[in-house]
């Protein structure tokens, strides 16, 4: 009766399709071959464009760049204008300042970059002349700009005097036609009709969109305004030291892996950095209790974020969602850090550190190097 | 200091206790106020709407007075603050107002009426002959500094670094004073609806597609993009990675 039973063979040749599901090859036999899984395991699928054939209208977004890069409020612009777009309507995105970064993720279709806007000059007579001229030139049901501090807010509202439109600002509600937004201080909310600019508060946009913009690049506004009433005299900079942590671009942060405080504040010194730390950090007594990063401590936004010896619980994470770039230096490969650094180094600490050191001291840096003038 | 020619006008609105609604001064606005007496002896200080009681707080914060525009209620005050400020060489007010629409677009508004160039976000404020210096707010620590040509209008920022201080006896002392009242133009109707702000606003998200497994892979698997890692070498080469990668994004200056 021992009859030959076929077996299924557990490690069977399979595909992984895009969405991570196996597929198992039929007919094939013999072990498991490496080779077919090379590509597709956890590339995830290329998204579908959103916007099919001619636009028939568009809707704008236009935001300042940093050091080549859109904030996420500003990538919350275009969300915006990609969510609410119809099927027809193409966006249009219009980036003072140099651009390094790829905003399809984002919606946008038509994407025009003025790299000679100084991303923190001041020129907003000549800024309002580009973008009424971008303004002109797709005619748009709507311009979304995003309601910050770093120019976008002032220029929309220039924006908005000059072409009399109606306009609303720290806007925290989007829906198709309509928007919302906060009177009375905070105590009362206004919804009504969607006016042609439209200033979002940060955060009311979700920006993983599960479609793609066509990312062509247009030609940028020409226009050149006459001489002004205005002169910009330069930028001052505070030293970061005496700057709250909510404040600073480039912040050192020491976590449980650091034994050698002096050493970790000659770091973010070199760098001109501010100081943070972990909550270990800090209950041990290394640092003071307004040092501490995370969900019981400073919530940050710093460009840059170079954490030494930071496991990253989620409760440290939570505090730096906002950073840009975020560099860790841990001996343990494993650690949640490497997950949300950019750039994670593996090794001690107390070596590294050192080594940054000597590579700072070494080339010849002029102090001055982060004064503009 | 300064010639004592130069009229200046600091806009003052009734604001609002975060906590509790109360009415009161302005935060904003007293900036706005204290940064103008800094700058001038004599200096008006207007406000369009009612006489409410909430406005003798600025007389206690240094006006020798408070000059009433009257306003129908909800009327816009842009008209009679722009028919009473015409001719000024300064005009100063707050960024965003605390009660009303708050949108700090008046200041924008004004300049527009007047044909004056605007600066908002004002910390400090110094005359130069016919020109006025601001520095600028700026987030992370950055610093503006930005000259404009008299006249012009200037909101201040929340953040500027003035002391105004509270005196009683100059609350008893002074007075708001009642401008005649100007026949206004009938409101249009407004397209706005408010109400109490209650629920939490919702987040403009795309619609969900997905279905089963997708959603349940999305709901694990965040787009975590998990950066490059550096494990081989000397310690100098893994700092001469960071530096490389510091400078590769222009985050450091040398
Ligand atoms: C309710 C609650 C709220 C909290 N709020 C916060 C908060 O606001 N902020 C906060 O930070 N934490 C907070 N925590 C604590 C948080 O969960 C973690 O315990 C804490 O962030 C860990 O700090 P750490 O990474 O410095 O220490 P550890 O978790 O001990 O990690 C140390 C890391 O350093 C590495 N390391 C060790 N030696 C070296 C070396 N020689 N060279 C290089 N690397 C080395 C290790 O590999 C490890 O990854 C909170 C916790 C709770 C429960
Ligand atoms: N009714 C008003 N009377 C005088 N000044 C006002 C009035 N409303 C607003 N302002 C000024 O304009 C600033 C910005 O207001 P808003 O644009 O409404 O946010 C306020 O901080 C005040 O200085």
């Amino acid at each position: 009766m021992n009859q030959e039973r076929k077996r299924l063979d557990p490690r069977r040749p399979f595909l992984l399709n895009p969405a991570g599901l196996r597929r198992i090859i039929l007919g094939a036999t013999g072990g498991f071959d490496a080779s077919l899984l090379a590509a597709p395991a956890h590339k995830p699928a290329a998204k579908p464009l959103r916007l099919h054939g001619d636009p028939a209208g568009y809707l704008l977004a236009a935001a300042h760049s940093q050091r080549g890069m859109l904030d996420a409020h500003a990538h919350q612009a275009i969300a915006a204008a990609a969510l609410l777009a119809t099927p027809q309507q193409a966006v249009a995105v219009l980036v003072f300042g140099s651009l390094n970064e790829d905003l399809r993720a984002y919606g946008a279709d038509l994407v025009a970059v003025l790299p000679g806007a100084d991303e923190l000059g001041f020129a907003p007579e000549q800024e309002l002349a580009w973008l009424d001229e971008f303004v002109t030139r797709y005619a748009p049901a709507h311009v979304f700009m995003p309601d910050n501090e770093t120019g976008d807010g002032d220029l929309g509202r220039r924006l908005a005097v000059q072409l009399e439109a109606e306009v609303a600002t720290h806007v925290v509600e989007l829906k198709p036609g309509a928007v919302a937004m906060y009177w009375q201080g905070g105590a009362a909310l206004a919804r009504g009709p969607m006016p042609l600019v439209v200033l979002i508060a940060p955060d009311v946009v979700e920006t993983s969109l599960p479609f793609s913009g066509a990312g062509e690049t247009v030609a940028p506004p020409a226009a050149q305004a006459p001489p002004g009433p205005y002169q910009n005299r330069g930028l001052r900079e505070i030293a970061a030291s005496a700057l709250a942590l909510e404040e600073a671009d480039f912040i050192v942060a020491a976590g449980n892996g650091v034994a050698d405080i002096p050493t970790l504040e000659a770091v973010a010194a070199a760098f001109g950095a501010a100081v943070g730390a972990s909550r270990v950090a800090v209950d041990e007594g290394k640092f003071t209790r307004d040092k501490q990063i995370g969900a019981t401590g400073k919530t940050v936004s710093a460009s840059t974020y170079l954490a030494v010896g930071i496991s990253g619980a989620v409760q440290h994470l939570q505090g730096i969602k906002a950073c840009r770039h975020v560099i860790a230096i841990n001996c343990d490969a494993s650690a949640p850090i490497t997950k949300r650094a950019d750039l994670s180094i593996v090794g001690d600490a107390q070596e590294v550190m050192t080594a940054l050191l000597a590579g700072l001291a070494q080339r010849n840096w002029p102090d001055t190097a982060r004064e503009s003038v | 200091m300064m010639p004592p020619q130069l009229k200046i006008a600091a806009l003052v609105s009734v604001g609002r206790n975060p906590a509790s609604g109360a009415p009161r001064a302005a935060r904003n606005d007293v900036l706005a106020l204290d940064a103008a007496l800094g700058l001038a002896r004599e200096v008006s200080v207007l406000h369009a709407g009612d006489a409410a009681p909430a406005l003798h707080d600025y007389l206690a914060y240094g006006a020798a007075s408070v000059e009433v525009l009257p306003l129908p209620p909800g009327a816009d005050a842009l008209a009679p603050l722009a028919g009473r400020v015409a001719g000024y060489d300064l005009i100063l007010c707050g960024q965003r107002a605390e009660a009303g629409q708050g949108s700090g677009m008046l200041a924008y508004r004004l300049a527009k009426a007047l044909n004056m160039p605007v600066v908002s976000a004002a910390l400090e404020i110094s005359l130069l002959g016919d020109e006025v210096e601001i520095v600028q707010f700026l987030p992370k620590g950055q610093r503006r500094v930005v000259r404009v040509s008299l006249p012009a209008v200037i909101a201040l920022h929340p953040l500027a670094p003035r002391n105004p201080r509270y005196v009683y006896a100059s609350r008893r002392a002074g007075r708001l004073l009642s401008a005649p009242a100007q026949v206004g133009a009938p409101l249009p109707a407004s397209p706005w609806q408010s109400e109490p702000a209650v629920k939490k606003p919702q987040k403009l998200k795309p619609p969900e597609t997905r279905q089963g497994h997708a959603r349940l892979l999305g709901a694990i698997a965040t787009e975590s993009k998990g950066g490059a890692l550096v494990r081989e070498g000397s310690a100098a080469e893994k700092a001469r990675a960071i530096l490389d990668y510091l400078r590769a994004n222009r985050l450091i200056g040398f």
